[in-house]
């Protein structure tokens, strides 16, 4: 277990949300233009890393029998930190993001690596791991972001990159299009990772 | 007993210290959030009353203290001035009114002469379709060149009495706060 594979393994092995399948919420509901799956990632990367930290750090400390409750004030006073935070200098974006920056405390990912990982291993490790995943899960957040700006609003990024007579293909940025979009991507994350491991075998 | 004694003491310092850090981030957000708010929330409402300025209305806000509330506590108006070379021709200020479903908020900009410049709603939970529209200009334009002094009369919206009387008694608040504290704000 070194310390370069347990960041990498969060950008490709076990991105999220694609490979463990958690954190949907925030995923399908924030994801209507890239730079809203930038801002949630960015925001989700930094509690994960620093309640990765402090996890890891108390781990010792912590009986294991309120280790949940516990971890819960740890992510809980990072997410309130980040939401003070925005509120002061990003306000365009928290508006944005609104009610899941504060949904981030019951982020399945969060908890799930303060539990899995975090509490079994030492703070340097843990600080990449969080590092990892976070940033697997911005750029996932990112592309299905931007597939559902591309298709929804002819735009990417905010810039338009369309033909002006481009008629949006409004659906995608709707609850259903961020289902279709997450599916089709999950369909093409397990292709590719067959066809990586059938040249593995042959 | 021993376990419970530590669970007890280390849950409780975990939520202490997290209290503290979280007391220190507020106090020390809670200037920049405050800006914020205003400039995102009341800003665009500002600039629509206001027209023919050369400053920045909202970063020469001033505060007025305006008596007490019901439980004593001293109340505070947000007056945003709107000045050309250096001398306050008119101001915005705003309002609230009981609508049919809790308080509207309304900016309102008036000139020093009396006069209504604007009207802008910048909060509201009227019903959607029906008491919103005294959102849209075709009602909130029935204001300007009004005399700021009250009662101000306009034709109400049919359907929508309440969110029209709401809009009209914000206004009036709003003038009446200009006409009590002309000295402080011009």
């Amino acid at each position: 277990m070194s310390l370069r594979s347990e960041f990498t393994k969060g950008l490709w092995e076990t991105i999220p949300p694609f490979r463990l399948v958690l954190g949907l919420c925030p995923t399908l509901a924030v994801t209507t233009s890239g730079i809203n799956g930038i801002g949630m990632g960015l925001a989700t990367t930094f509690v994960l890393v620093f309640s990765n930290i402090f996890v890891s750090l108390l781990r010792r400390y912590i009986p294991s029998q309120v280790r949940i409750a516990s971890f819960i004030v740890i992510i809980a006073s990072f997410v309130v930190i980040v939401e003070l935070v925005m509120q002061a200098y990003f306000f365009a974006l928290f508006k944005v993001l609104g009610i899941f920056i504060p949904l981030i405390v019951v982020n399945c990912i969060i908890l799930g690596r303060a539990e899995a990982f975090a509490s079994k291993n030492g703070p340097i490790l843990s600080t990449a791991d969080g590092l990892g995943i976070g940033i697997g899960f911005t750029m996932s957040l990112f592309v299905l972001g931007s597939i559902r700006e591309f298709l929804g609003s002819g735009t990417l990024l905010g810039l338009p990159v369309l033909w002006s007579s481009y008629e949006p293909f409004a659906f995608m940025l709707k609850p259903p299009g961020a289902f279709v979009a997450l599916g089709i991507l999950l369909a093409l994350i397990n292709l590719i990772s067959r066809l990586q491991s059938a040249r593995g075998g042959s | 007993m021993r376990d419970i004694i530590k669970m007890v003491v280390v849950l409780t310092l975990i939520g202490a210290v997290s209290g503290l850090i979280l007391s220190v981030v507020y106090n020390a957000t809670k200037e920049p959030i405050e800006y914020q708010t205003i400039k995102f929330v009341k800003e665009p409402a500002v600039k629509k009353v206001l027209t023919g300025y050369d400053n920045d209305p909202v970063a020469d806000r001033k505060t007025i203290a305006v008596g007490t509330d019901e439980k004593g506590n001293p109340r505070e108006i947000t007056v945003f001035p709107a000045k050309k070379a250096g001398d306050t021709f008119a101001v915005a200020v705003e309002g609230k009114g009981k609508g049919f479903h809790g308080l509207i908020g309304v900016m309102v900009g008036v000139r020093e002469d009396g006069t209504i410049l604007d009207v802008g709603i910048t909060s509201h939970s009227e019903t959607p379709g029906v008491g919103s529209k005294v959102e849209e200009s075709s009602f909130t334009d029935q204001f300007k060149s009004l005399k700021a002094k009250a009662p101000v009369k306009v034709d109400a919206i049919s359907g929508a009495t309440y969110s029209s009387k709401g809009v009209t008694a914000a206004v009036e608040q709003a003038i009446g706060y200009v006409n009590s504290f002309r000295k402080e704000i011009f």
